[in-house]
């Protein structure tokens, strides 16, 4: 290692002397002879040392320095300066100079001036070298730091996802989430090895963490994997798999992964979900069988129901509502209930949109046919998934026959109760005429007998009228059908009510008109009201003392559909408020010796016949009934 | 003589057996069908005892007691309420007594010895 000089002097005579000297030294030597020489040179071929004369034509030593310290610094400098040139020396060392050694040139001086920069030069070298070693060090560490960190970072994620996995899935957790999705979970890394897994996926397919990840899949290590595809496409898979639980069995799964990179373009981990089919297709089962016994019950149930929106439009029925009101879907709920054009003022679904609360309520709707129904409804609210009302659900049950019932059994209560005084007074008559017939006996007085035993006989005939009303009105009644002859019947009628008529000197007249034909009804029940009607009749003309005669004519005509029948007498009459009540259970004329009931059930079995019963009357002239019946009865 | 008693009852088979029962009973009776005939009979001869039922047409048993009242002749006859209907009883505040039919003989005949003799 020698180093290169670089000999700047404009003397040729020094160039070839130093130059010599120089070599012999053992440096290698070119030599310029100016300053523009010297740097094309050193451009060319960088020497280690520049020897150079100060002065110099042109580009001095000082100017030829500075350009070499601007372009290449490391070349060290030593100058050759004149006796005498002592400040221009000094400059020099002030420029980075490495030394000046003055002419005449002592050849020890300058060999120990060249000796010093070469140790320096060789000193440079080395600390240059040094650092180098060093900073290739330093980066070599540093990748190795970084790898590692790299490393750590990937360890502490895999032990947080386990962590979390763990936790999700033990039961410290407040719902055990992980636990009761009915999904398996499990984490793999990318040599393919389970990392962590759930508790579904450890009673399923078994404890598998630090094993294969393919050991849970049916198809084997060979086959296409989902876990695989995800590490090798880095994109998440979906599809279907089977797994094998422990004892080998294949279970049909829906697999979902996930991959999870933490380094650019690297997947470290797959997050793998599979879904167990055959808990999916159970819990499909149980909500199709919930679907059918809800869709049962809401068809079977004997009710109406009907589901509304809050805008009064029907959206669902069951079959019994579409029966009697017609399919509801699309249309106004008062429309189809109630054939009203406007909501209803008292509707009780109304409430339960706004306070959330079933509400009874009772009305009459009417069916499709016109027939009214008395309702016993019940408003349901149906809540969306924020708890809002969103529909009401009513439920109506018919309870028509209930109320006919309850309104039969009000008016039984409060038929006996009116009747209660007249009864009474029976009984004490009743007595009474027992007492007169006993002491009458006891007297050997046979006018009291006689009279007594008659009394006896009206009473008990009256009693018995009245139980006979009262049983027909308590019991359930169906009507018996008969046929029968309309002449022969109304004179059998005729014929029960001649002789009382007689007795209190009414004259009775049957005026039968032509071919009255057949007809279909409950004799007993019919004849026992026409009896009633007349027994009235004879009643009306024994309390009128205002007329000497009295007289009653019960006159029958017929055309092809129905019978007419006509009673009249000249007794009391009613006034208009008696008028009003006389077909009424509340009818108690009580001059008369019946007691009221008579006419309501005589109107009510004409009535139940398919007939109509109306009166006329004046006060103190007598009174008229005209009762129309069809030839048949009307069918149930 | 015999105490008098006057019946007031709409009904006739009640008006014959009080009749009976009284005669039997040596009193002397007379009865009347309404309010009105009643008042008619008073007039004609005081009795000493009147029987009377609430419900009549026309003219009802207080209506009638009340006119009586009035009238100041008559007020001091004494009354026996003889109804039908329990509630009724005691719509007469100056009634001596109230039986509801169907009544007690002996109950009744009771009371008519002790409030006029026999």
């Amino acid at each position: 290692m020698s180093d290169t000089l670089l000999l700047v002097d404009d003397e040729e005579g020094i160039r070839k002397f130093l130059g010599l000297l120089l070599r012999d030294m053992g440096y290698s030597v070119e030599t310029a002879a100016n300053g523009d020489e010297a740097l094309s040179l050193i451009q060319a071929a960088r020497p280690d040392i520049v020897l150079t004369d100060i002065k110099m034509p042109g580009m001095d030593g000082i100017e030829l320095l500075r350009r070499i310290k601007a372009i290449s610094p490391e070349i060290e400098v030593v100058m050759i300066s004149g006796h005498g040139d002592m400040e221009l020396a000094i400059q020099s060392l002030q420029l980075e100079a490495a030394d000046f050694v003055t002419k005449p040139v002592n050849d020890e001086i300058l060999a120990a001036a060249l000796r010093r920069v070469s140790e320096k030069l060789a000193m440079k070298r080395q600390i240059r070298s040094y650092t180098e070693n060093l900073e290739e060090m330093v980066r070599e560490k540093s990748a190795r730091v970084l790898e590692l960190e790299r490393e750590l970072a990937a360890t502490q994620v895999v032990d947080a996802v386990c962590r979390g996995m763990h936790s999700l899935g033990s039961e410290s957790f407040p719902d055990g989430v992980l636990n009761n999705l009915p999904c398996l979970m499990a984490v793999h890394n990318r040599d393919l090895e389970v990392v962590t897994c759930n508790q579904l996926y450890l009673e399923r397919v078994g404890d598998k963490v630090g094993r294969s990840s393919l050991e849970a899949y049916q198809a084997g290590p060979g086959a296409d994997n989902p876990v695989r595809r995800t590490f090798e496409t880095g994109r998440g898979q979906r599809g279907q798999a089977i797994f094998r639980d422990p004892a080998g069995n294949p279970l049909p799964m829906e697999v979902f992964t996930s991959p999870v990179s933490y380094r650019e373009g690297q997947v470290e981990l797959v997050l793998e979900m599979a879904l167990d089919m055959s808990e999916l297709t159970r819990l499909r089962e149980e909500l199709r069988v919930a679907q059918e016994k809800y869709q049962d019950l809401f068809e079977q149930t004997p009710c109406y129901i009907a589901v509304r929106d809050r805008d009064y439009r029907i959206v669902a029925n069951n079959r019994r509502f579409a029966q009697d009101f017609g399919e509801g879907a699309g249309r106004f709920c008062y429309e189809a209930f109630k054939h009203r054009s406007a909501p209803c003022p008292d509707c009780s679904s109304i409430q339960t949109f706004e306070d959330g609360v079933s509400h009874p309520h009772e009305t009459v709707v009417a069916t499709r046919a016109g027939r009214k129904l008395h309702v016993l409804s019940w408003s349901a609210p149906i809540r969306d998934a924020k708890g809002q009302v969103v529909e009401v659900m009513e439920m109506s049950t018919d309870i028509t026959q209930i109320r006919q019932l309850q309104d039969h059994l009000t008016s039984l209560g409060l038929m006996l109760g009116s009747m209660s005084h007249g009864v009474k007074g029976m009984l004490t008559a009743l007595e009474g005429g027992v007492y007169r017939l006993e002491s009458g006996l006891k007297r050997q007085d046979l006018g009291r007998i006689g009279d007594a035993a008659e009394s006896v006989k009206q009473l008990t005939g009256r009693i018995k009228t009245l139980v006979l009303n009262v049983l027909y009105y308590a019991k359930s009644r169906a009507l018996c059908q008969e046929e029968a002859d309309v002449a022969e019947f109304c004179t059998q009628v005729a014929q029960v009510v001649q002789p009382k008529a007689e007795r209190d000197k009414i004259v009775f007249s049957l005026d039968l008109g032509p071919d009255l034909g057949r007809f279909t009804a409950d004799l007993a029940n019919l004849s026992a009201a026409l009896v009633n009607i007349l027994e009235n009749a004879i009643d009306a003309c024994v309390a009128d003392h205002a007329k000497p005669e009295h007289a009653i004519s019960f006159a029958v005509r017929a055309d092809n559909g129905a019978v007419q029948l006509h009673i009249s007498d000249n007794g009391m009459g009613m006034d208009q408020e008696t008028r009003e009540k006389a077909l009424t259970l509340f009818f108690s004329s009580k001059g008369l010796r019946g007691t009221g009931l008579g006419l309501f059930i005589a109107h009510d079995v004409v009535a139940k016949h398919g007939g109509s019963m109306s009166l006329e009357s004046e006060p103190g002239q007598g009174t008229r009934f005209f009762i129309q019946l069809p030839r048949t009865l009307p069918a149930s | 003589m015999a105490k008098k008693i006057l019946i007031v009852d709409d009904d006739a088979s009640i008006r014959d057996y009080l009749t009976t029962l009284f005669e039997d009973n040596g009193y002397a009776a007379r009865s009347a069908g309404s309010g009105a005939d009643a008042l008619k009979m008073l007039e004609q001869d005081a009795p000493d005892l009147i029987t009377l039922d609430i419900e009549m047409p026309e003219m009802t048993g207080p209506w009638f007691s009340r006119t009586v009242a009035k009238g100041g002749t008559y007020d001091r006859i004494p009354v026996i309420v003889i109804t039908g209907h329990a509630g009724l009883q005691y719509v007469i505040p100056k009634a001596v007594a109230s039986l509801t039919k169907p009544f007690d003989q002996a109950e009744l005949l009771r009371i008519v010895r002790e409030t006029i003799g026999q």
